[in-house]
């Protein structure tokens, strides 16, 4: 479904992604862990368009993305909800949910689609009215959440979603995630959580300094020696 | 209690004012009063009964007559003989008075009791009634000599630039520092195809959309290039713009345009090889007067109502205050429609979060440049109208406290609020040109009949006459009152929902009419 092939992605003079190759099949729910400025960001920004990388290539679906502008990219069926949420402040919590639904012809399933995401998280259902800058951090990453699955994705891309939230609400969120994915879309998942990413993914890749170092199914990822040493804190 | 502190607030201000302009002034600035008064008291009253709601503001409607009636009485008798003018004809100053007074106690209660009325019908009847006003102020005004009109048709120009600029700044969130350039376009525009400086006189009706259009096609032109930049950047930018197109219409006296193959690149080329040749150069224009320089573009082509062949005038105001308005109503309705489609959405989106905004399939620059040439295209029907109403214009109008000035209309109005952007505009315009040369006139005679026969030295005394005039002190006044403003009120006259949201977030938040009752609990 997702393939990137070789990508180099360079902000300035840092290069940040040397050489990034991955792939996302249909269904799946794939994972990128690493430490801080391990490159799992700019690589879902570069698949976002966000970063245009230098060499290599992205493909999604038969199309090359790294060829298109963000806003197309988005109307191909990717949707992220991005580090540090980028919520609209100033719009109410609807404003923003229809703001995800922005590239989408088929306006008559929105309203279902409003629903799946008022079950998933009810607690913005609550809150619908109020400005997206007045939510707590939890509340606006449900937010972001929703908003991105709006845009009806094929792929979502999840941008440390378990960031700076209390270990109750990272559960949830994480229950939410592989509840989505069995209701047949397909995630990229980018977590410092290792554990809890890993509990849930199919495979994972583990990022260094901008490489891909390991890549495997996610269980025996959980079982190698290096992983558990470095991200999940094993003696 | 709050309500009589405000009607003693505005019987005083209303009291005053009839200090500057006398004689019948009262009956007017009575009844705008009142529907200022009536309009802010609505806003903060509980929705009852009409009846009692009336009963209720009667108290403070008739103190605020009582006030006005008072001040302007006390004007009449002793102010007009200390600026050493005649008091008014008795007859005038009962009658003046009198419909002041009812005026102001009418209106007032009229306006707060409609705040009885369901919310629909509240609306509904506001608007009827403020309609009747404005197709009744300039006849009222014919009547009673005030000769306000003529200065209420410059305030409304300003609100349509206004409104045009609060797409870019209100909406796209795009600072413009050089806004006035797309109105000198408008303007010259208009001058340059309906005036005998080229010997072109096209129909005014016709002009005003090529006016428009051309605004529109400039506005696209500077953001093309430039609206990838951001914030600061941009502002920079469209403040150089804003430079370059005054100076650029004061120099366009001597405009030669030649083909440039003939002229330049063939003879360029047979010279590289050593031959010489003379060719016949294309020459498309020579030595043309385009923009008349300084001087500026003068006499331009008036409005003529078809069939009935009627010429507006510049003697009567009438038919130019209709013909404004008839825009505003047009620009008011246009922005509105814009503002709820899709286009507006994706405008909110970029002014919010412009990379966030990309993510959810915005094309920004696209945006941004819908937003730039929506923008200049009102302010190009703005240019059309006032180089027809003034007849004349000249390069020094657009220059950049033009810029500023429409800025402040936004920002003092309410940004991103369509009617802050009205009352904004009518404010600043009217204070700088019915306000200010009023109080001038008033402070100089006054000071003539007062301090300035005790000063003896005739230097002093010239030089205390010569100070004592506001308009010198425009800006300075200006800048105060935006001081002023951003400490008190940041958020403007009419504040957008939203802005407000972000002032003051201590507020209850606003609940949207449509959506279910928000769940007041604790946040999670």
């Amino acid at each position: 479904m997702l393939e990137l092939k070789d990508v180099h992605t360079y902000y300035g003079n840092i290069h940040a992604l040397k050489g990034i190759s991955l792939t996302v099949g249909d269904g799946e729910i794939v994972t990128l862990i690493g430490s801080n400025g391990a490159g799992k960001s700019t690589t879902l920004r570069t698949i976002q368009g966000l970063n245009k990388p230098k060499s290599g290539s992205v493909v999604f679906n038969g199309t090359e993305l790294h060829k298109l502008p963000a806003h197309e990219i988005s109307a191909l069926g990717v949707a992220q909800s991005p580090e540090g949420r980028m919520i609209f402040p100033r719009m109410t919590v609807m404003e923003n949910l229809e703001m995800g639904a922005y590239v989408r012809k088929d306006l008559t399933s929105l309203k279902d689609d409003l629903d799946h995401v008022f079950t998933l998280f009810p607690r913005l259902k609550e809150r619908i009215g109020q400005k997206g800058g007045t939510l707590s951090g939890g509340e606006q990453q449900m937010l972001a959440m929703g908003r991105a699955l709006m845009a009806k994705p094929k792929i979502l891309l999840l941008d440390e979603p378990s960031m700076g939230l209390a270990p109750l609400l990272v559960e949830l969120i994480f229950e939410i995630i592989k509840k989505l994915n069995e209701e047949g879309t397909t995630i990229l998942l980018v977590e410092q959580n290792a554990l809890m990413a890993l509990s849930i993914a199919d495979r994972g890749y583990v990022l260094q300094t901008g490489e891909v170092v390991l890549a495997d199914q996610a269980d025996k990822l959980m079982k190698n020696d290096m992983v558990q040493k470095t991200y999940l804190g094993v003696e | 209690m709050k309500n009589i502190r405000s009607g003693i607030t505005f019987g005083i201000i209303g009291g005053l004012l009839t200090f500057l302009f006398g004689g019948w002034s009262v009956a007017v600035i009575g009844s705008l009063m009142g529907v200022g008064l009536g309009m802010g008291l609505s806003g903060k009253l509980e929705r009852k009964n009409p009846l009692e709601i009336a009963k209720s503001v009667l108290p403070t409607a008739l103190v605020a007559g009582a006030i006005l009636v008072l001040l302007s009485l006390y004007q009449n008798n002793f102010v007009q003989e200390a600026i050493g003018k005649r008091p008014a004809v008795e007859k005038i100053v009962i009658n003046a008075n009198l419909i002041a007074f009812l005026g102001t106690v009418l209106f007032t209660t009229l306006l707060a009791s409609l705040h009885g009325l369901p919310e629909k019908q509240e609306q509904r009847w506001k608007m009827i009634l403020l309609g009747l006003l404005i197709i009744a102020f300039p006849f009222v005004d014919k009547l009673t000599a005030l000769r306000w009109t003529a200065q209420i048709i410059f305030a409304l120009i300003f609100v349509i630039l206004g409104l045009g600029l609060n797409i870019v700044v209100g909406y796209a969130g795009l600072l413009d520092l050089g806004y006035a350039a797309f109105f000198a376009i408008g303007a010259y525009t208009t001058g340059i195809l309906s005036s005998p400086q080229h010997g072109i006189f096209m129909n005014f009706w016709l002009v005003i959309w090529i006016a428009a259009g051309m605004a529109a096609i400039w506005g696209f032109m500077l953001g093309a290039p430039t609206l990838p930049l951001r914030g600061d950047y941009l502002a920079i930018v469209t403040l150089g713009f804003g430079e370059i197109v005054p100076v650029l219409f004061k120099n366009l006296i001597d405009v030669t345009i030649k083909e440039p193959l003939t002229c330049w690149i063939l003879p360029g080329l047979f010279k590289l090889f050593g031959a010489k040749t003379t060719m016949a150069c294309i020459t498309l224009i020579e030595h043309e007067d385009l923009t008349a320089g300084e001087k500026g573009i003068s006499p331009i082509g008036r409005p003529v109502i078809p069939f009935i062949n009627y010429e507006f005038q510049s003697s009567n105001p009438i038919p130019w205050y209709f013909l404004i308005i008839a825009i505003i109503l047009l620009s008011v309705f246009i922005i509105r429609r814009l503002r709820d489609s899709r286009l507006g959405r994706a405008w909110m989106a970029i002014r919010e979060d412009e990379l966030a905004a990309a993510q959810m399939g915005i094309n920004p620059v696209r945006t941004k440049l819908a937003a730039f040439a929506m923008g200049a295209t009102f302010s190009g029907f703005a240019g059309a109208f006032y180089a027809s109403y003034i007849a004349g214009i000249f390069p020094s109008v657009f220059d950049f406290s033009a810029s500023i000035i429409i800025l402040c209309v936004v920002i003092l109005g309410g940004i991103g609020n369509i009617n802050g952007v009205i009352v904004g505009g009518l404010v600043i315009m009217t204070a700088d040109r019915l306000f200010l040369p009023a109080l001038k006139d008033f402070l100089a005679s006054l000071l003539t009949h007062t301090v300035l026969p005790s000063i003896s030295d005739p230097v002093m005394q010239l030089a205390v006459k010569d100070n004592a005039n506001p308009i010198l002190y425009r800006f300075l006044l200006f800048g105060l009152t935006l001081v002023i403003m951003m400490a008190v009120r940041p958020e403007g006259l009419l504040p957008n929902a939203q802005v407000r949201a972000e002032l003051h977030p201590d507020e209850t938040p606003v609940v949207e009419a449509e959506t279910p009752k928000t769940n007041k609990a604790k946040k999670g």
